[in-house]
């Protein structure tokens, strides 16, 4: 069966390095809102969301094992 | 369809936004709103290239409140229109990341049990005084006089406790980096990250 391709978040989620997910969580998380705009792009950014904190907890443990 | 980048004091002409595109220059009050071309859609080069265009207004400006990805409005009206109501918070927080930036702590650990016992009022008392991290504290001390103001963001994720964002001022990161690796948190690890841009010290959010 051919497998359907990732959406932009699902690529960003699978694909992410440590500097990259430093760079969603004050990007994608922090900053100025402009509520009742459209968010233009961010289809899919509550996957993000989700996978953030076990994503940065995961690349932590990758660096400590690089670091041994 | 424009882009918000940020609201900055004292920002220079000649910036440019995720795509390179000159950065229009919007006056409001004491106040700058920075704006560029429609958003870019999500992806990983998207993302970087809108934390690059901040950073650039954040380093040639005053003081920069960073806008978050996507953040757009129909046009200048509206965008001025919907920051509106939020003109006094927005100035007290670019006089507070005046001359300053970002410092981001990750800090890795096992959260300590909650004892026993504790109800209700004595329960929230507890867990607020658990999510302020008081084993930061030693860091705090070696901190003082580095560190103009702190955010902290509890996580949920086993093994990953918080996140903690200080505001510095402008150049003292190798130090703030070096009192970091030098002070001893017992069992917690704190990973380092910056300087950034005020991300974590902008309100969230303008309503419309």
């Amino acid at each position: 069966m051919k497998r359907r391709e990732l959406t932009p978040a699902e690529q960003i989620v699978e694909h992410a390095d440590a500097s990259l997910l430093e760079i969603i969580d004050h990007v994608l998380n922090k900053g100025v809102m402009i509520r009742g705009e459209v968010m233009l792009g961010v289809a899919g950014v509550d996957l993000v969301y989700l996978r953030l904190e076990a994503l940065l907890c995961a690349s932590d443990k990758l660096l400590s094992k690089g670091e041994e | 369809m424009i882009a918000l980048y940020a609201i900055a004091l004292g920002a220079p002409d000649g910036l440019a936004g995720a795509r390179g595109e000159p950065l229009r220059r919007l006056p409001w009050g004491a106040m700058t709103l920075l704006a560029g071309d429609a958003p870019l859609p999500l992806s990983a080069e998207t993302l970087r290239a809108h934390e690059a265009a901040v950073r650039r207004i954040a380093e040639q400006s005053e003081a920069c409140l960073p806008a978050r990805f996507g953040a757009a409005a129909e046009s200048d009206d509206a965008l001025v229109k919907a920051m509106r109501a939020r003109e006094g918070e927005l100035l007290d927080a670019l006089r507070l990341v005046r001359g300053r930036e970002q410092m981001t702590l990750r800090i890795h650990g096992s959260p300590v049990p909650a004892a026993a016992g504790a109800g209700g009022t004595g329960y929230l008392e507890q867990r607020r005084r658990e999510q302020r991290l008081p084993a930061l504290d030693p860091l705090r001390a070696a901190l003082d006089g580095t560190v103009r103001a702190e955010r902290i963001e509890p996580h949920t994720e086993a093994g990953l406790l918080a996140s903690v964002y200080h505001l510095i001022d402008r150049g003292a990161a190798p130090r703030y980096a070096q009192i970091v690796r030098e002070t001893p948190l017992g069992d917690l690890r704190a990973v380092v990250t910056g300087p950034w841009p005020a991300w974590s010290f902008a309100p969230e959010v303008a309503r419309s």
